[in-house]
């Protein structure tokens, strides 16, 4: 099972204070924090950015990374714009990490180091939760 | 007796080292410290931020609030430059860290288009919440109108902003400052420019790094050393490997837009100096002076010469 998180919601419910921005690592601890207590070990999890503005290199770090690192098996990267996959990914390259990310058109592609990145599409269609199209991309096949 | 600290009158980051070899020499014998910036006729933010980091230091050291009295400071005696630093929101921030002589006008700050961003102190991670979300606002229109940049580049320098105001927050082992302007350089760029500058009393680099990185550097340790493992390494205090991305990050978006990052310490400065600039990439043995001053420059886009 898929499990979701809308990054926005869980920054206003963790953070006092009406913040738009994931900026700060006490922000991002905040906030990889509570989505940690709803996530359990292991799983696939869609990390959704929309209404999510600016996002630093800390938050970066503390929320993705920590969490590609320690707490999930997948973890797809939905509503990122430009700005907020350059911050991701050179975070994620630091710790030879990667993860996925969907473009608009709901295809995926991933980012981050390459060595883990092979896998990680394999394993989303392995797992029935991704598939080609017919144009020969993968995209979710639900959610 | 009063020592006292001259305020160039062209105050920025070149002069800076001028300034910091007054205080460091007006300082030495602990009496109190008069700053005399009557004869100012213009201030960069790098300049504004670190006469507050000045007055911080000096506080401390004669006790402050609770000890002994504050440093004083003799205000511009050009009604137009003591108007635009009321404007640029220093004196709001200097009448708690000094006993101010002069005349200063009852200004609002940030109302004009030049003053992207106040003087405004830097604490704790909420500061950098509220100039992140200041920036975003004030900043966008500038930066892609009158610099050229990409409008999605605004995002970029609001992560930049963060990360070095984040330097203070987690580094200096104080409170600080962070400036953001707008203005034409017409003495190296003849374009204009957006300049950040983030400045603080605290601790300085390289008592920060010295606990992790002291032994690696032997007898090279110092502040040059310091700030060369941070910028240029991009190590961290911090042992977890996600830490010193900040640095690199702000690199990246500089080397992006042809920008530059200068950075003193205690008695060095580190600067990745962009083809524009002739700055020194590291000077060691400069007038002690003390936390940490950063200063960001990101020039229009296009036509540059060199």
């Amino acid at each position: 099972m898929i499990q979701h998180i809308k990054v926005h919601e869980v920054l206003q419910q963790s953070v006092a204070g009406f913040y738009a921005d994931l900026v700060t690592r006490p922000t991002g601890r905040a906030v990889r924090e509570s989505i940690e207590r709803a996530l359990p070990a292991g799983t696939i999890a869609v990390m959704d950015f929309t209404g999510v503005g600016c996002l630093d290199y800390s938050c970066a770090d503390e929320i993705v990374a920590k969490l590609v690192r320690e707490k999930v098996r997948v973890l797809l990267l939905r509503g990122t714009s430009d700005a907020h996959r350059d911050a991701i990914e050179p975070v994620l390259l630091g710790h030879g990490l990667a993860a996925v990310c969907e473009r608009p058109d709901g295809t995926l592609h991933v980012i981050g180091a390459r060595e883990p990145a092979a896998a990680l599409l394999d394993e989303l269609v392995a797992q029935q939760v991704a598939a080609r199209t017919p144009g020969g991309a993968i995209a979710l096949t639900a959610a | 007796m009063t020592r006292l600290v001259e305020v160039p009158a062209q105050f920025d980051d070149r002069s800076f080292d001028q300034f910091a070899a007054a205080y460091a020499q007006a300082a030495a014998d602990g009496e109190r410290l008069l700053f005399d910036a009557h004869a100012a006729e213009w201030a960069s933010p790098y300049g504004l931020v670190g006469l507050l980091a000045a007055g911080e230091a000096a506080g401390r050291r004669e006790g402050g609030a609770g000890g002994r009295e504050r440093p004083l400071l003799t205000v511009p005696s050009s009604a137009e430059v003591v108007s635009y630093w009321a404007r640029a929101g220093f004196f709001r921030e200097a009448a708690d860290l000094f006993e101010v002589h002069g005349k200063v006008p009852k200004t609002k700050p940030a109302t004009e288009s030049e003053v992207l961003l106040p003087v405004t102190p830097v604490r704790a991670a909420e500061d950098v919440h509220a100039v992140v979300s200041t920036i975003q606002q004030r900043a966008s229109a500038i930066l892609a109108k009158e610099l050229g940049l990409d409008p999605k580049a605004t995002m970029g320098f609001a992560m930049a902003l963060s990360e070095a105001c984040q330097n203070i927050v987690e580094h200096a082992g104080s409170g600080g400052w962070v400036a953001v302007q707008a203005y034409h350089w017409r003495r190296k760029l003849a374009r204009r420019v957006v300049v950040i500058a983030v400045a603080d009393a605290g601790v300085g680099f390289r008592h920060s790094l010295e606990p992790s990185q002291a032994k690696r550097f032997g007898d090279r340790w110092g502040d040059a050393a310091a700030l060369e493992a941070a910028l240029i390494q991009g190590v961290s205090r911090f042992r977890d490997p996600g830490r010193g991305q900040g640095l690199a990050g702000i690199r990246r978006y500089l080397a992006r837009w042809e920008g530059k990052i200068a950075i003193r310490s205690g008695t060095a400065r580190i600067a990745i100096v962009p083809r524009w600039d002739d700055d020194v990439p590291l000077r060691d043995g400069l007038p002690a002076f003390p936390g940490s001053q950063v200063l960001l420059i990101i020039p229009e886009q296009g036509s540059a010469q060199a």
